[in-house]
C-alpha cells in the first residue's frame, strides 16, 4: 500500500519544496494533507466525482501559487485548506451543480462517510461524533455554515436572525471547545 | 494588555482563520499578530485547532487519485530539465525519419501513377483508331446502303409503273411474230393509245442477236408511214422488263427492225425481224 511510503516533510521544508516546485513537494503534499483536504471538500460537495475533481483543482492551484504563500500568514494548513473550502463551496454555488445535486443536510453527510469509507484507524476520529454532537447545537450550526457552506458571518447572522456580535461569539465558543477537545 | 485580550476575545482571529474577512482585515491582524507575540500564539492555537479539526473528519480518497493529482502537476509543470531532454532526444529522429519516409512514398506512388497514366494514354489511342476505322466502316457501308435503297427505291416506283399497265384497262398487249427469215422471234408490245405509252417487254423478247454495232429499233405504222418509236437492247444493264419508248397515239401495225447503233430514221425493211399488224 501506497500508505507505507507515505512522505513527510516538515512545514519548512515542504514549502521551499512547494515554492522550487520540486516533485518531491507535491508528492509530500499529497501524502500529508489529501485526506484531510478531501474530508473537508467532501463534506462541502457530498459526491466522490465532484470532491476527487475539487481535489485536483486544490493542489493545481496551490502548486502554481505557492509563491504567494508565505509563513507570515499563518500555518501553511490554514492556507491550503481555505483554498480548497472556496474551491469546494464555489462547485456547489454553480448552476451546473446546482442542477445535479441536491444538496443534503451535513448530519447526514457525517454519518454517510463514517458508515461507507474504509479510512485508516485514527483514534483521534472516534471522537468526532460525540464532540460534532458535543457541541452545542447554536455553535455547531455556525460552524457548519461557515466553514462547510461558505456562509460569511454577516450572511450567517442574517440567516439566523442573530446580531454580528453574538455570531462572532458563537463562532469563537465553538472553536474553544475544539481546542479543548484536542488538547 | 486588557486591549489586547479584547482583541482576542472579539473573535476577530477565529474569522481571520476561517478567511471570513477582506484583505485589508486580513493584513491588520497580521500586523498585530507580529506586534504581540500572545495574539501570534493565540491565532496558532485556533489554526491548530481548526487543522485537528479537520484532520479528525479526514477521508482517505481512492488509491487511483494519488497518481491523476500528481500527475496532473507533473504535466503542468513538472521537471523542466526531463521534460526537455525528452524533447531534445525525440525531435531530432521524428524531424529526420519523417520527411524521408514521405519522400520516398510519394515519389514511388508517382512513378506508378505516371506508369499508369502512359499505359492508359497507349490503350486509348489504340481503342481510338479502332473506333475510327470502324466509323469509317460504317460511313461506307452507310453510303452502299443509301445507295442501294434509292436503287430499290426506283425499281419499286418502275415495278409499280409496270404493275400498272395490266390495272390499266387502256392498254392493249400486241404479240409481234416472226418474220420468214426469223420464224421463232417473238415480242410483246403494250400500247395505250389513250395514254400515247408504248413499252416493250424484255423479258419475254425472243428476237436474233443483232450483230456488233447494231442495235433493234421499234417502229410503229401509222396511216402507211413508218414511226420512229426509239432503240433497244436485250441485254440492258438497267435490267428493267418493261422498256418505255417513245410515244404514238395511233398505229395500225408495230414492227422491229436492226439498225445501226443509235437507229435509222427509216426502216431497213430486209432486216425486220418481228411484226404485227392489228
Amino acid at each position: 500500500m501506497a500508505k507505507k511510503h507515505k512522505l513527510s516533510l516538515s512545514e519548512e521544508e515542504l514549502v521551499l519544496a512547494l515554492q522550487r516546485h520540486d516533485k518531491i513537494g507535491a508528492e509530500a503534499l499529497y501524502d500529508m494533507y489529501s485526506a484531510s483536504l478531501y474530508g473537508v471538500i467532501f463534506r462541502i460537495v457530498n459526491d466522490t466525482a465532484t470532491a476527487e475533481d475539487v481535489l485536483q483543482e486544490v493542489f493545481v492551484k496551490i502548486w502554481h501559487s505557492s509563491a504567494s504563500y508565505n509563513t507570515n500568514k499563518g500555518r501553511l494548513f490554514t492556507w491550503i485548506v481555505n483554498i480548497a473550502r472556496n474551491l469546494a463551496i464555489d462547485k456547489v454555488r454553480s448552476k451546473d451543480f446546482k442542477n445535479q445535486y441536491k444538496n443534503q443536510e451535513l448530519e447526514n453527510n457525517v454519518g454517510y462517510i463514517d458508515k461507507h469509507n474504509s479510512t485508516e484507524y485514527k483514534p483521534e476520529l472516534l471522537g468526532v461524533r460525540e464532540l460534532v454532537d458535543k457541541l452545542r447545537p447554536e455553535q455547531k450550526s455556525i460552524l457548519d455554515l461557515v466553514y462547510f457552506k461558505g456562509y460569511t458571518h454577516t450572511e450567517a447572522a442574517d440567516e439566523l436572525g442573530m446580531p454580528l456580535g453574538t455570531i462572532k461569539t458563537r463562532l469563537r465558543m465553538a472553536i474553544q471547545q475544539l481546542r479543548k477537545h484536542f488538547n | 494588555m486588557e486591549e489586547i485580550r479584547a482583541y482576542i476575545e472579539s473573535g476577530v482571529l477565529e474569522l481571520y482563520v476561517l478567511g471570513d474577512m477582506s484583505a485589508e482585515e486580513k493584513l491588520q491582524v497580521e500586523a498585530m499578530a507580529q506586534k504581540h507575540p500572545s495574539i501570534q500564539a493565540e491565532l496558532s492555537e485556533i489554526e491548530k485547532a481548526m487543522e485537528m479539526y479537520a484532520d479528525a473528519q479526514s477521508v482517505e480518497p481512492s488509491a487511483q487519485l494519488r497518481d491523476r493529482v500528481l500527475n496532473s502537476l507533473v504535466i503542468n509543470l513538472g521537471d523542466d530539465r526531463n521534460l526537455r531532454t525528452v524533447q531534445h532526444s525525440n525531435t531530432p529522429d521524428t524531424a529526420r525519419v519523417v520527411p524521408i519516409q514521405r519522400t520516398a512514398t510519394t515519389s514511388i506512388f508517382y512513378k506508378y501513377a505516371f506508369a499508369a497514366s502512359l499505359l492508359l494514354l497507349c490503350l486509348s489511342v489504340a481503342a481510338l483508331a479502332i473506333v475510327y476505322n470502324r466509323l469509317q466502316d460504317s460511313q461506307q457501308q452507310l453510303v452502299s446502303l443509301r445507295l442501294n435503297e434509292q436503287k430499290f427505291t426506283r425499281q419499286v416506283s418502275f415495278l409499280n409503273e409496270e404493275i400498272n399497265v395490266f390495272r390499266d384497262p387502256s392498254f392493249r398487249f400486241i404479240q409481234l411474230k416472226g418474220m420468214p427469215k426469223t420464224p421463232s422471234s417473238a415480242l410483246t408490245v403494250a400500247w395505250s393509245a389513250k395514254r400515247k405509252k408504248v413499252m416493250v417487254d424484255l423479258s419475254s423478247a425472243k428476237l436474233p442477236a443483232p450483230g456488233e454495232g447494231k442495235q433493234y429499233q421499234l417502229w410503229a405504222i401509222a396511216n402507211g408511214k413508218p414511226v420512229d418509236l426509239g432503240v433497244f437492247d436485250k441485254t440492258t444493264a438497267d435490267s428493267t422488263d418493261m422498256k418505255l419508248m417513245k410515244s404514238v397515239a395511233s398505229a395500225q401495225a408495230f414492227a422491229v427492225t436492226i439498225e445501226p447503233r443509235g437507229g435509222s430514221v427509216n426502216p431497213t425493211t430486209d432486216q425486220m425481224v418481228v411484226l404485227a399488224s392489228l
